[in-house]
């Protein structure tokens, strides 16, 4: 169950909007915001509390890499491996990721800190290749930098 | 045709076009597939549906448009005049090729082991358009090893799917239960319920029909048989009187599947779950297969002629007897019915099951829907942009029926006005969805005449539909079931035929359609099931009693012998324990059906006759449409078809259907014109009878035994707060499809629904236990809760013997009262 608080902001940013389905993505935000990923239950809330059919939310969440579907680390780090990363060694960045964190794309350190995932274009292809670790993004990325945004991760 | 009048003509702009050098003229807007096909020209489409949104996305369509560089989706793309367009040439054929090349890219063509193998439209595509080799070498996409079972009903392979979106768009835009969704993106995209698994539906099929690969199927089918393999009859639905086309597929004998085709019936590919997975009582174990006599007091096996023989005690009896029929019976059987009944028994006392109306109401609904002036297509009624529906919870009684009217009223032009207690499916579409106590429907129609008439300001629901009424032009009112059952339904139909007459004198167009819960209503009255009517509606000379009076008669010790043709009185007719003491009064009585119902129970002498996959026949739906049941496989065991035990009992000498139906023609004047040999896929619409209204006025006598309970119930009642309405459930039909395996999976118990706010006022939650109480009856059941149904009210199907809601009511009463109390 979402906290009133959550569910008050839900029904705050619905006035932004011309219909109240529009602020599906929205809705998603606030919701995930509080717990972490967007389970079905949470989904079935928002779903609720928008008049929408259940499975239309599910489409919206499940498009969006941005939505967590499974619980997500302390620190969410997505990798862009489009077209610009790509060229420029995003699978290798994906690969040395991996292997520093011993963890497969898509999985959570055991500690729970950690979660490596693969995402689309993320509009920053002018300083390839790229991630973003929870709101930040890490750009021109090589080893040597990785490896010290990986250190000082708090 | 019935009497009213036609619409104005629309004009349409033109447009001629030139199609593979063919020219050809249609009209403007008209997509560039259609005109080819009426060009004569075949373009393959997976994503194109016709009554679907147009989505474009899967570009098997494609056509090349002289003076356009791209080639055009046909299925999204308008004609334009002058156009020059190529369907079949080379670019056109190699794109085509590409396009089936890429959807085999992720394919896993396990044809060998896929239930759609044989009737696939990738399969027949590729096997005529497609490449002959793949370029492709990279990794297939997999979602799964094994195959999801998403519901009794569905199965499903996300690997087979291709993208085409029709199982999504029908389930959202047609059948309104928007339970499947897209989920993913791009390749990866599963077109499937809520988290995959957690599909809550209307459980029709309408996805597995309109999927054209193997990866959503149907549960009950699966591995049961390979197309080809299968014997397919065409014949009608035998549950509700929207009567729909399906087609059942046999093989070695056994019934394995129903499906429905699409360009067939006016449900075209679309059913509900009874009729597409209602099946099973055809070949259930419980049917009864032998004669039975009353030995001793105990029912017991014996010979047909045995059995036969004793009925010939009936004979000549006049008032004395009396015949009783199901609305499921063909127009033939019926008919020969009545003549048994009327010609050999020497008696008007017919009618139907009757099971809540008297005959004074039956025939003001005869009139109010103006049924003896011919039927009216549904797609007529449906042009109309104003649709009004009282008395019937449509999506749950008539589904398919609430398709239709989905998909008209989904045109911004039309209002939809739905005035019923409960809230249901269709209310999604609905302009105004106007709620009030059952037993109140004559006010609703009254008020919306007041301010017709007289005016008023529209803050009430009540005149804002009234306001609608009046800016409407042309309207079409559908009249439930419901009204049939009411204490004051004559009261409430010469209302609406008060509101008909005041709508027309303004100039609007009106047109009036039944909505009927049983197969056969509307061909069951023409055919002369009625105390009043002879066939073709024409009165008797000698008013015969209707159901109630009979039973009346019958406690009075007044009826010696009943003959019942299909149909449970003891289950059905309101106040359970008064049908079956008026009954037990009756000397001697036969039953002849397919199931040891309770009625057939205490019966003299048992019949089993034939389901309706066991005979040939016609059904008349609703709109005065005539369809033929065609038989596929002879009666089980030792049972008979319906007609000939019928014709030799009453020595007859008809030898099928085809010829009762010849009779048919020349005594009721409707069906004339109709050629039983013809009847396709689309049935034959009735004319008229040629009988003027019934006129009513003044000849309606006091309701019998109803002392105004219409009024009273409404009365407020601390005690028993709840005004009880019953009927049928979206899975189940009467008592019969209490036998159809599939539908007591989908729905094995009754519940009561009432509405959001008595819930919580009561403090018991959705699913919780309850028990429903009221005239010394009382059953435990599951709540469930109905956000947006009237307050004070309470609905139970009526569709099982585990939960006897007749017991609910006294005799006459058209609405009980109960209370809901929490299991401790
Ligand atoms: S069975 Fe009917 S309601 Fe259920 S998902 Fe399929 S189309 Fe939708
Ligand atoms: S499941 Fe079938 S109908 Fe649905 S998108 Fe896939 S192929 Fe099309
Ligand atoms: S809508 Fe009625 S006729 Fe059509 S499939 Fe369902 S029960 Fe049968
Ligand atoms: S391709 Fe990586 S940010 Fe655009
Ligand atoms: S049928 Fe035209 S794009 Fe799919």
């Amino acid at each position: 169950m979402l906290s009133d608080k959550s569910k008050e902001e839900i029904k705050r940013v619905l006035n932004k909007y011309p219909n109240k389905r529009s602020a599906a993505m929205d809705a998603l935000r606030i919701a995930q915001n509080e717990t972490g990923c967007l389970s079905g239950d949470v989904m079935q809330e928002v779903a609720g509390i928008l008049g929408m059919p259940a499975p239309q939310v599910n489409e919206v969440a499940a498009f969006y890499t941005m939505y967590n579907k499974k619980p997500v680390g302390k620190y969410h780090i997505q990798v862009c491996t489009n077209v610009s990363c790509s060229l420029l060694g995003a699978e290798h960045i994906v690969e040395f990721l991996s292997r520093k964190l011993g963890i497969k794309k898509g999985e959570t350190t055991p500690d729970k800190k950690v979660t490596l995932s693969v995402v689309e274009c993320l509009g920053s292809c002018g300083t390839a290749p790229m991630m973003q670790i929870n709101d930040d993004y890490y750009e021109d990325l090589t080893d040597e930098k990785i490896e010290e945004i990986l250190s000082k991760l708090p | 045709m019935a009497d009213e009048e036609d619409e104005v003509e629309t004009v349409f702009i033109m447009a001629t076009v030139k199609i593979n050098g063919k020219e050809i003229t249609v009209e403007d807007g008209t997509l560039i597939l259609d005109a080819a096909r009426q060009a004569g020209f075949e373009i393959p489409t997976f994503c194109y549906q016709a009554r679907l949104s147009g989505l474009g996305s899967c570009r098997m369509c494609l056509v090349e448009i002289a003076g356009q560089k791209k080639l055009q989706p046909s299925c999204v793309t308008p004609v334009l005049h002058g156009m020059d367009v190529f369907t079949e040439n080379e670019t056109v054929k190699s794109a085509r090729a590409s396009m089936l090349e890429f959807l085999l890219a992720n394919h896993p063509l396990d044809c060998p082991t896929c239930d759609k193998g044989g009737e696939c439209e990738l399969q027949n595509f590729v096997f005529k358009s497609g490449p002959r080799q793949s370029g492709f070498s990279e990794w297939k996409r997999r979602f799964h090893d094994k195959d999801k079972i998403l519901s009794p009903v569905i199965v499903k392979n996300h690997n087979r799917c291709i993208h085409c979106e029709r199982c999504v768009r029908i389930c959202d835009e047609v059948v309104g239960a928007k339970a499947l969704g897209g989920i993913g993106r791009g390749v990866m995209i599963q077109s499937t319920g809520f988290m995959d698994d957690r599909l809550d539906c209307d459980h029709c099929g309408n996805c597995i029909e309109v999927c054209p690969v193997g990866s959503f199927m149907s549960l009950p089918y699966r591995y049961k048989a390979r197309p080809w393999d299968l014997k397919e009859v065409d014949t009608v639905c035998p549950y509700c009187a929207t009567g729909c086309q399906i087609t059942i597929g046999i093989r070695n004998g056994e019934v394995v599947r129903v499906k429905s085709r699409i360009n067939t019936g006016i449900n075209k590919e679309t059913l509900c779950a009874r009729g597409r997975f209602g099946y099973h009582f055809i070949q259930s174990r419980d049917r009864i297969t032998k004669p039975m006599v009353k030995k001793d007091g105990k029912l017991a096996e014996c010979s047909w002629d045995e059995a036969l023989s004793v009925i010939k005690q009936m004979f000549g009896s006049g008032r004395r007897t009396a015949g009783i029929a199901s609305a499921r019976y063909t127009n033939e059987e019926l008919f020969v019915f009545q003549k048994l009944v009327r010609e050999v028994f020497k008696t008007n006392n017919i009618d139907l099951d009757s099971r809540f109306a008297n005959k004074w109401v039956t025939s003001a609904m005869i009139d109010a829907c103006s049924l003896a002036a011919g039927g009216i297509p549904i797609f007529d009624a449906l042009k109309a942009d104003l649709i009004f529906i009282i008395g019937s919870a449509v999506s749950d009684e008539n589904p398919v029926t609430d398709y239709l009217i989905r998909t008209a009223a989904s045109d911004r032009r039309k209002t939809l006005i739905i005035a019923h207690p409960r809230r249901m499916k269709l209310d999604s579409s609905s302009a105004i969805s106007l709620r009030y106590k059952p037993g109140t429907e004559g006010e609703v129609i009254k008020g919306i005449a007041d301010f017709i008439e007289n005016g008023g300001e529209s803050t009430s629901d009540i005149n804002a539909a009234a306001a609608r009424f009046k800016n409407a032009s042309n309207i079409t009112m559908f009249l439930g079931a419901e009204i049939l059952r009411l204490a004051n339904g004559v009261d409430v139909l010469t209302g609406i035929a008060a509101l008909k007459a005041l709508l027309k004198r303004s100039g609007k167009n009106i047109k009036c359609l039944p909505l009927f819960d049983r197969c056969n209503q509307r061909g069951a009255r023409a055919m002369g099931i009625h105390p009043l009517f002879l066939p073709g509606l024409k009165k008797v000379k000698e008013d015969g009693m209707d159901c109630g009076e009979m039973l009346d008669a019958a406690k009075k010790g007044e009826i010696d012998s009943l003959y019942v043709l299909g149909e449970d009185i003891v289950s059905m007719h309101p106040d359970a324990r008064f049908a079956r003491e008026a009954l037990s009064n009756i000397k001697f009585k036969v039953v002849q059906d397919t199931f040891l119902t309770e009625t057939a129970k205490i019966a003299d002498v048992i019949l089993p006759g034939a389901s309706y996959a066991e005979k040939d026949g016609t059904f008349t739906n609703q709109e005065g449409r005539v369809q033929r049941l065609r038989k596929v496989i002879s009666p089980v065991g030792d049972s008979k078809d319906d007609l000939d035990i019928l014709c030799s009992i009453g020595g007859f000498a008809y030898k099928s259907a085809r010829e009762v139906f010849e009779k048919i023609k020349k005594e009721v004047a409707g069906y004339k014109d109709i050629s039983f040999e013809e009847l396709d896929g689309n049935g034959a619409i009735v004319t008229g009878h040629g009988r003027q209204s019934l006129s009513l006025k003044g000849t309606v006598p006091l309701l019998s035994g109803s002392d105004n309970s219409g009024q009273q119930s409404i009365k407020e009642d601390k005690e028993y707060p709840f005004l009880l309405i019953t009927g049928n459930h979206l899975f189940h039909s009467g008592r019969l499809s209490q036998r159809a395996d599939i539908l007591m999976q989908l729905l094995p118990e009754p519940f009561v629904e009432i509405s959001e706010d008595d819930a919580r006022e009561s403090g018991i939650v959705d699913g919780e236990k309850v028990v429903v109480k009221g005239n010394g009856y009382e059953a435990a059941m599951k709540l469930r809760i109905a956000k947006g149904s009237q307050k004070g009210v309470a609905f139970v199907p009526e569709n099982f013997d585990s939960v006897s809601v007749n017991m609910f009511y006294k005799k006459g009463e058209g609405i009980p009262r109960v209370k809901i109390v929490k299991l401790p």
